[in-house]
């Protein structure tokens, strides 16, 4: 027992140490959560969502997005496309500091390409941006550690060259970190130490509790008003809103439903919150090779009619959402703002399954919609709508997340209802990525020899007007043969103390926080 | 005493092992795959999928996978975190090592002291209308869900009333609440418990005799009567510790304090099965340490107990 007790005493001795600590740090502090643990907190391994909204403060790439959305250049002040589009020369920002003190130069850029593809270094998402660099496959594979496709010509002169053309090479997010880190801190510097030259450094990370960054005051964009960024790690985003009320967080982003129902309806929030749609598309996958009357393009267009976007949007999601008609999303560079909406007619819905040789759902085989546990309210309104509505006899089946996953890029899942995100700041990624045959992400496994060259050719159109005006052709090639229906676009939702200004929601989530301010008489 | 301690020492490696085998069998058996998990949902590159797959061993048979597992814990390494990128599962837990126990002992002291506290003032008032006010309050403190409780008193102590953190740990404000709402269940049990125990014990024989002796009635409850109402109890609290161990799960998530019951909600849901099963290791050692501790508290309570022989 006296070990015990001792234990509790040193406990509680190390908490008003903290507290102290807490303190003594100054109120200019911006509180925010976070839903996670990240799990990593370097731009080698990144590759998950709650990383990526602390690691963006703290890192950056050739460009950055606006608080429009708009694609900005950051470390990369200008560039030039190579006369045979297999190619670019930047020209780096001078003048820029990495948190070390160091300068950012073409050899650190050079040496993230070579760290993020080298095997042993479990790379994670960022690694696939390089894919289209000369030599990223050797060494990739182990047979080469120097990139033969990047050449630094001077300390701000970068030329990448790539195998084939590679036009939205600029634009991914692919953060530089500083090569001389590891010399100075070891293989495991990145709990240890921070490697960018973003507006805050990585200061701590208490696992459980939160992510501490502080102001980098030598930030090429100006130093940050506030001391830091907390990411406080709240799992639960009822208790994230009960901190908010009372006070212990500045801005709070609310990720699940039921929460931002209700504090959508809650007058206390009306003049607080941020609105905005997030940057991810949402449809029905059909798969024709699994389902045989999706194969008839009636049955498809039935399906797609049926559904009330409208009353999903105000029922479902308590107006924490809106309609989508196609499959790029507003804010998201390409988009189509005037794709005419698709109607709600179960009438012509019941006529077509008719014509299709189902009328009331006569003679359909049994079709399971599968579903996570977190999404199936949405699973089960289309299972009633489409047996009370057509007679498909629709049943819904939950799955386990990790499953589901693997069972739709493995093309298993005949009927589904699920989302995909952007990952860099163009639309092309949503028609790339999801309907674009040969990609392994074509989850239901549409087809469509015109809308795949489509997609070749806008990857080799530097022009962007002129490639956007490829994605939308691709996009009604897609909606005209109903190869999906658009369901719709989740709305971000944030609520910020009146006290605090200059935070930004855009369709990617939050900016980072460098025109932050609070107000501490407020 | 002390051969028979050594004795039940020995006796834990078994049951430590059999943890090990039941946790890493009942894993199988759990859908999903930690490799997918750690993709993430936008990545399924199958080439990558199968490097970590080779990077973590989980390419290999389950029975060498297994072997390997508990050579390494043999040598103190409980290998790499499937969630946290190249981090130790050491490093992983090390820092919410003591929360959980703390948590849990901290109830189980206060738990106890009122619980007892009160179970005596309701025996020693059996039937008035006190009594009943205590046992309903006591009905009640069981029957509220620790989750439910625990809406209402951050509803009330921090939105409302303002005084109180609603959640974190660091500071001793944000430790009242979590224990709180943990203490209250066993402490009713415990109450309810004491005044049973309590009632048998005031109609034994030696309290007749306590009091024929002339002792004041304060030295005959609380050194004789509630001195034999603490071997039953005593029994009863190694449960009490094996509730509040779990009940840190919930209260941990809810008033989000970085301990080893949420750690282990995060690394199930995460696949994270290094973590997880290091968890249920450290769970098993701190439930059969407070079972040992109480069996060797029974020979200071009741001297007729002496456990190890030799004595008498």
């Amino acid at each position: 027992m006296p070990d015990q007790r001792r234990g509790l005493w040193t406990a509680s001795a190390l908490a008003v140490a903290l507290v102290t600590a807490s303190v003594g740090a100054g109120a200019e502090t911006l509180r925010t959560n976070i839903l996670a643990d990240p799990a990593m907190v370097d731009p080698i391994t990144f590759s998950e969502l709650v990383a990526g909204d602390i690691l963006g403060n703290v890192y950056e790439g050739f460009t950055a997005i606006d608080e429009n959305g708009d694609v900005v250049p950051a470390l990369a002040e200008t560039w030039e496309a190579h006369d045979d589009n297999l190619g670019f020369t930047f020209h780096l920002r001078e003048g820029v500091k990495f948190h070390s003190g160091r300068d950012f130069t073409a050899n650190d850029v050079k040496y993230t390409f070579e760290q993020l593809l080298l095997p042993g270094n479990k790379a994670g998402i960022n690694a696939e941006y390089l894919e289209s660099i000369v030599g990223a496959d050797k060494v990739k594979a182990g047979s080469a550690t120097e990139l033969e496709g990047v050449k630094v010509i001077d300390d701000h002169t970068l030329e990448v060259r790539f195998v084939k053309p590679d036009v939205l090479f600029p634009i991914y997010s692919i953060w530089f970190m500083d090569s001389g880190i590891a010399g100075e801190h070891g293989a495991d510097w990145a709990t240890k130490a921070s490697a960018g030259t973003g507006p805050f450094a990585f200061e701590a990370w208490n696992r459980g509790q939160d992510v501490k960054l502080r102001a980098h005051p030598d930030y090429w964009g100006g130093a940050p008003e506030i001391d830091g960024v907390d990411f406080l790690i709240v799992p639960s985003d009822d208790t994230a809103i009960s901190m908010f009320e009372a006070g212990e967080l500045d801005v709070v982003y609310v990720s699940s439903v039921p929460e931002g129902r209700r504090i959508l309806k809650d007058p206390q929030f009306a003049d607080l919150l941020l609105k905005v749609p997030a940057a991810q598309i949402q449809y029905l996958g059909m798969n024709q090779n699994l389902y045989e009357p999706f194969k008839d393009p009636k049955v498809r267009e039935a399906i797609c009619i049926t559904m009330d976007r409208d009353g999903m949007v105000s029922g479902l999601y308590g107006g924490a959402a809106f309609p989508l008609y196609g499959q790029m999303t507003p804010g998201v560079a390409g988009y189509n703002p005037d794709l005419p909406a698709i109607p709600h007619d179960p009438e012509r819905a019941k006529a077509l399954m008719a014509e299709a040789g189902y009328p009331n759902g006569e003679g359909l085989p049994p079709l399971k919609i599968a579903t996570t546990a977190p999404n199936k309210d949405t699973a089960a309104y289309f299972a009633s709508t489409y047996k009370t509505v057509l007679g498909i006899p629709v049943e819904v089946e939950t799955v386990e997340r990790a499953t589901h996953i693997k069972a739709m890029n493995a093309g298993e899942v005949p009927f589904f209802h699920w989302g995909w995100s952007a990952g860099y700041p163009d639309a092309l990624y949503f028609l790339s990525q999801v309907w674009y045959g040969p990609s392994v992400y074509n989850r239901s496994r549409w087809q469509n020899d015109e809308f795949d060259a489509l997609i070749e050719q806008s990857q080799a159109v530097p022009d962007s007007a002129e490639r956007y005006a490829l994605y939308q052709q691709a996009e009604h090639v897609l909606l005209d043969d109903w190869g999906t229906c658009p369901t719709t676009v989740r709305m971000q939702i944030a609520a910020v103390r009146p006290n605090v200004e200059g935070v930004h929601l855009t369709p990617f989530r939050f900016l980072p926080f460098q025109d932050v301010k609070i107000d501490e008489a407020g | 005493m002390l051969a028979y301690a050594a004795r039940r020492i020995l006796g834990l490696i078994p049951v430590l092992f059999a943890a090990v085998v039941l946790c890493f069998i009942a894993i199988q058996f759990v859908p999903g795959d930690p490799i997918m998990v750690l993709l993430s949902d936008q990545s399924g590159d199958p080439v990558l999928e199968a490097r970590l797959r080779a990077d973590y061993g989980l390419d290999r048979p389950l029975p060498v996978q297994f072997g390997s597992y508990i050579a390494g814990i043999l040598q103190g390494d409980f290998g790499l975190s499937f969630r946290f990128a190249n981090l130790p599962v050491s490093q992983v837990i090390g820092t919410s090592l003591a929360i959980s126990p703390i948590l849990a002992l901290t109830a189980l002291a206060i738990a106890l002291a009122l619980g007892l506290l009160l179970g005596t003032f309701a025996a020693l008032r059996r039937n008035t209308a006190a009594d009943t006010a205590v046992i309903v309050v006591l009905v009640a403190g069981i029957s509220i869900p620790n989750f439910a409780m625990a809406a209402f008193l951050v509803y009330l102590f921090a939105i409302k009333l303002g005084v109180l953190p609603v959640a974190g740990w660091g500071d001793p404000s944000q430790l009242i609440l979590p224990v709180v709402v943990l203490a209250i269940p066993p402490m009713a049990y415990i109450a309810r418990l004491t005044r049973t125990y309590m009632l048998e014990v005031l109609q034994q024989d030696y309290i007749r005799t306590a009091r024929a002796k002339g002792l004041r009635e304060r030295i005959v409850i609380w050194r004789h009567a509630l001195r034999n109402t603490l071997v039953p109890l005593l029994t009863t609290v190694g449960i009490i510790f094996g509730g509040l161990l779990s009940g840190t799960f919930v209260v941990e998530t809810i008033f989000n304090i970085p301990g080893l019951g949420r750690l282990a909600i995060d690394s199930i849901f995460a696949r994270d099965y290094p973590v997880t099963m290091a968890i249920v290791l450290l769970f098993t050692l701190f439930y059969a340490s407070i079972n040992l501790l109480i069996d060797l508290l029974y020979g200071l309570i009741d001297p007729r107990i002496r456990l190890g022989g030799g004595n008498r």
